[in-house]
């Protein structure tokens, strides 16, 4: 079905929602990625991306409390629900069983501190 | 890093994202928005965090953000389930209220109707002459023959000037002289033969004489024979589909032949299609110029000769204007008489914007165009405020409804789209049945104007497109209205009960009333007002007998003209017969005009050119014409046969003679004949009262001269048709070879104001739906009224109100509008009435008590549609309208 489809930014952020709950909202989730993967990303995109994995119903939310440093304004707080949560396993598990099956030279050699 | 707050993020970015984006979201993205700004002006400096401020604003330009109404996630308008629910109710409101659906559907459509009847009228009357396929480069001389004293230069004359009518050598010098003009044709004015095949022998009116360039010009189309040859050959003739069915019945008239006035033969060189309808002049048959030259040669190169029309076609891209300039030196070089112009006219402007005298046809009339077009819109404006007005009378009924709707969740929005899909369904309805009245009207419609519409005209997508833009125009016109008053009820005030509808909804609906009846009132009136005056114009004196005056019309027959003192003498015998004369034509007969020259009173001779009657002995006492001046001609004086003239006091006048009997004996030189003019009669009204009388000359015609053409017969009113038996076998014995062809003076002499009673009667048919659709309203308005205070009624009667006081308390709010819209009515008409009348040279003084008449009337009318409903509510038993609460 299409609407369980993952894209690969839905399937960050999701991984990002559940790293971070209870405080997972798109600031802090938009500043994460950006300090993990080292480019610039908007509080848009990862809004757009949560809105969808919302309307998949990977994820639930709610409007947090008022705090200053927003000027008053509140937070929506997103958490990974139960479907969320099978769909991350899935993900886990096929990736897992695809690095497992890898033979030892059969990827180049890359320095990864680079 | 310092304790100073950071500048804030842009301001004119963050009312953009406060306008763009959606409500509910709003406070989370402008929080997260700046939360990140500040962060990054921690981070990485205000400078960066400003610019990549611009980047995060427009990562938020996308749908999911910007969608506004995420709100209404109701499902959408056009859903099938909501359409038929919505269908549902209005098929229930209509259902419930029976009459005023009907009121509403019959008065639309009826207004629909009518709007598309006036359309097709208007549209004919506008096609007129459109359908030659070189329209555009029509253009037609027109000239104007003056007189000019002394050879001195006359100033340009004024459009009125002009006539169509001309002389033949213009027409070749013109194209001689001019590389633009492509081709040149010419025809003369109508004529009437004696036209045979076999038994079939008629007297055919309406021939032409033209040019054999007609059909390169005019884009008649040629069912049989060569359109460049048909009319080059002398008595050559083609006739129109009717008149080669009258003559050759189903046989191919194709090189058969028509015997002509006993005397010659016309062969038929082609059949053409009928004339359209919308042509501004028609004829029944033509025939090739080059048979009127062999008659009459001399005529094609007199330039004071007048008995042509001439046509131009010009070659693409010709600037007329260019023409014109090169007018005054062309006239010099051919014909060099001061009096003397031409101008062009184009052949679009001739039907309805010509005013040049001595047309080839009936021209028609822009005003009435003007005045239906108006009819047509004030019909539909009344049949859409009943619609308007009955809608929002109706609002507090279904106050409820869209109380409930509106707690439930709906929209505004929503709303206005319920309504105004009502009243499209209603009007869709709506025209659905005027097109099936226009359909059933049409004929009648035809017979009314006196034109012929082509039956399939309201099967043209025009017309079909037309109606469904005005059935969706209609609809959303008058369906907007109520759906903006309906829509902005508050459920709570409407759900309490505690809701009236407001002043200013009473105050407008009164408004829309009296607009409509000032409307109807002004059609009342004005069709008050076109009757008395066509009235006038059959009563009007003309000073000559029109009544009981048989005229016979024997064309020019040499024979009958020969034998023409025995036959009146022979008809005379009759004893129903009181008198007889013999002219050239009779009142109401085409004349030419005559070049005149009379001694002035200062002995010089001048000259002019007044219409002219050719009569005999007897024409003025037989008439009745009464003299001004000087005696009639007379078999007592010898001389009158060749050295005398009598003329009209307009004519009189024209010469400089204020007082006629001055010009009694002076000289004067008429077409090779000189003498004294011996009398002056009286101004009689030969043409239609449209015109004033023109001046007119009264030359003897001589028997030997061959110019007689009509006898008329002043007969004893009783047995007409009788008499009429008799004389046609006493014609039949003593001129077999001429058939006996009658009319009767009044009736024929009426046929010039045929237009006008199409006019009045049009008029007439067109306001009284219009009259009847504003009461249509009213009976709903009336009705709806004395049901909203069935209440208050049955407590009036309870405390003893008569049924007389409940009617007038009823009727009085109404009769008060009519009152106001009879005020506003009665200037407005009066003004565009007189307008109308201006038309005519014999017109009546509108009386002021045409418009007491239509205001009682009106307020009438509106008292019987009103009381009807008044009288009803006070019949209803108080106990029953009490009961319920």
């Amino acid at each position: 079905m299409r609407r369980s489809d993952l894209g690969e930014f839905e399937e960050v952020v999701l991984l990002a929602v559940a790293a971070l709950t209870p405080k997972a909202y798109s600031v802090a989730i938009a500043e994460d990625l950006e300090k993990a993967t080292g480019n610039t990303i908007t509080t848009g995109a990862v809004h757009a991306a949560l809105q969808r994995l919302e309307d998949k119903g990977l994820v639930n939310s709610y409007m947090g409390e008022a705090t200053a440093e927003r000027g008053g304004r509140r937070k929506r707080l997103f958490s990974v629900t139960p479907a969320g949560s099978r769909v991350l396993h899935q993900v886990r598990t096929i990736r897992e069983n695809l690095w497992s099956r890898i033979l030892p030279h059969a990827l180049p050699k890359v320095d990864l501190a680079r | 890093m310092t304790n100073q707050r950071p500048a804030p993020p842009p301001k004119w970015l963050d009312q953009l994202v406060e306008w763009l984006c959606a409500d509910h979201l709003y406070e989370e993205v402008q929080g997260d928005l700046h939360e990140r700004y500040y962060i990054r002006v921690q981070q990485l400096g205000g400078q960066k965090a400003r610019s990549l401020y611009y980047k995060e604003v427009l990562a938020y330009l996308r749908p999911s953000i910007i969608k506004r109404n995420s709100i209404d996630n109701s499902p959408s308008f056009l859903q099938p389930d909501m359409l038929k629910h919505l269908f549902t109710i209005a098929y229930r409101n209509l259902l419930k209220r029976k009459s005023y659906a009907a009121i509403n559907i019959i008065g639309l459509a009826v207004g629909i109707t009518c709007c598309l009847l006036i359309a097709f009228y208007v549209q004919h009357e506008l096609s007129y002459d459109g359908y030659h396929t070189n329209a555009d480069r029509i253009y037609r001389v027109i000239h104007a023959f003056r007189n000019s004293q002394n050879g001195e230069t006359l100033p340009p004359p004024t459009p009125e000037e002009y006539q169509v009518w001309g002389n033949a050598p213009v027409g070749p010098a013109l194209a001689a002289d001019f590389p633009e003009i492509e081709k040149v044709v010419q025809f003369t004015s109508h004529n009437s033969l004696l036209l045979q095949n076999g038994e079939k022998r008629f007297q055919e009116e309406n021939l032409l004489f033209m040019d054999s360039t007609a059909f390169q010009v005019f884009s008649w189309k040629l069912l049989a024979g060569n359109p460049n040859t048909a009319l080059v050959a002398p008595n050559s003739i083609v006739l129109t589909e009717s008149t080669a069915k009258k003559y050759f019945g189903d046989t191919n008239p194709l090189g058969q032949t028509l015997r002509v006035e006993n005397q010659v033969v016309f062969t038929v060189t082609g059949v053409m299609e009928d004339v359209p309808s919308n042509s501004h002049f028609t004829f029944n048959a033509l025939i090739s110029m080059t048979t009127f030259r062999q008659w009459r040669a001399e005529i094609f190169d007199w330039w004071g000769y007048v008995d042509f029309y001439t046509y131009l076609l010009v070659k693409p891209q010709t600037d007329i204007a260019s023409l014109q300039a090169k007018v005054p030196a062309f006239l010099k070089r051919h014909n060099d008489n001061k009096g003397y112009t031409i101008s062009f006219e184009r052949l679009s402007d001739a039907y309805l914007h010509s005013v040049a005298g001595r047309q080839p046809g009936v021209t028609g009339n822009l005003s009435n165009v003007y005045i239906f077009s108006l009819i047509a819109l004030f019909i539909l404006v009344i049949a859409c405020i009943n619609f308007m007005n009955l809608s929002t009378a109706r609002s507090m009924e279904r106050a409820k409804e869209v109380g409930v709707r509106k707690v439930v969740g709906a929209q505004r929005s929503g709303l206005i789209k319920q309504f105004l899909a009502e009243s499209l369904l209603l009007s869709v309805l709506a025209t659905l049945f005027s097109w099936v009245l226009a359909k059933l009207a049409l004929p009648f419609v035809e017979e009314l104007s006196g034109k012929s519409f082509s039956s399939e005209i309201l099967f043209t997508w025009e017309v079909l497109v037309l109606l469904l833009a005005g059935a969706l125009i209609v609809g959303v016109l008058a369906g907007s209205y109520p759906a903006w008053v309906l829509s902005q009820f508050r459920p709570t005030q409407v759900l309490k009960g505690a809701f009236h509808s407001s002043n200013k909804g009473i105050a407008l609906r009164k408004a829309l009333v009296v607009f409509q009846f000032s409307l109807s009132m002004a059609l009342i009136a004005g069709t008050g007002i076109v009757f008395s005056q066509l009235k006038h114009l059959r009563s009007h004196d003309l000073g000559f007998h029109k009544e009981q005056m048989l005229i016979i019309n024997f064309g020019n027959d040499q024979g009958v003209q020969q034998k023409i003192d025995v036959i009146k003498n022979e008809l005379l015998n009759h004893p129903s017969v009181i008198s007889v004369s013999a002219s050239r034509a009779v009142p109401g007969d085409f004349i030419p005009n005559a070049h005149t020259e009379i001694q002035s009173a200062e002995g010089a001779m001048l000259q002019n050119g007044p219409l002219l009657y050719e009569i005999d002995y007897d024409f003025i006492p037989t008439f009745g014409i009464e003299m001004a001046a000087g005696r009639p001609y007379s078999r007592e004086f010898p001389a009158d046969t060749a050295k005398s003239l009598i003329l009209n006091e307009a004519a009189a006048k024209l010469y400089g003679y204020a007082n006629p009997e001055e010009i009694i004996g002076k000289r004067f030189s008429q077409w090779g004949r000189e003498g004294t003019v011996i009398g002056v009669v009286k101004d009689f009204n030969f043409r239609s009262l449209h015109q004033r009388v023109e001046p007119l000359a009264l030359r003897f015609a001589p028997k030997s001269e061959g110019a007689l053409g009509r006898l008329a017969l002043r007969i004893k009113a009783d047995n007409i048709h009788s008499t009429i038996t008799a004389l046609e076998k006493q014609w039949n014995q003593l001129s077999p070879q001429r058939p006996f062809l009658y009319s009767l003076m009044d009736e024929s002499f009426n046929k010039q104001y045929q237009a006008d009673l199409h006019f009045g009667r049009l008029f007439s048919v067109f306001s009284g739906l219009a009259i009847l659709i504003a009461c249509l309203g009213l009976f709903g308005l009336a009705s709806f009224t004395a049901q909203q205070r069935t209440k208050e009624i049955g407590i009036r009667k309870v405390l003893g109100a008569s049924g007389f006081s409940i009617v007038t308390l009823l009727s009085k709010d109404f009769i008060k509008l009519i009152g106001f819209a009879v005020l506003i009515a009665t200037p407005v008409s009066w003004y565009v009435m007189n307008q109308w009348l201006d038309d005519f040279a014999y017109r009546i003084t509108i009386n002021p008590g045409i418009f007491a008449v239509a205001g009682l009337l009106a307020i009438l009318i509106a008292l019987l549609t009103v009381s009807w409903q008044a009288f009803k509510a006070s019949r209803v038993n108080p106990v029953t309208s009490l009961k319920n609460e």
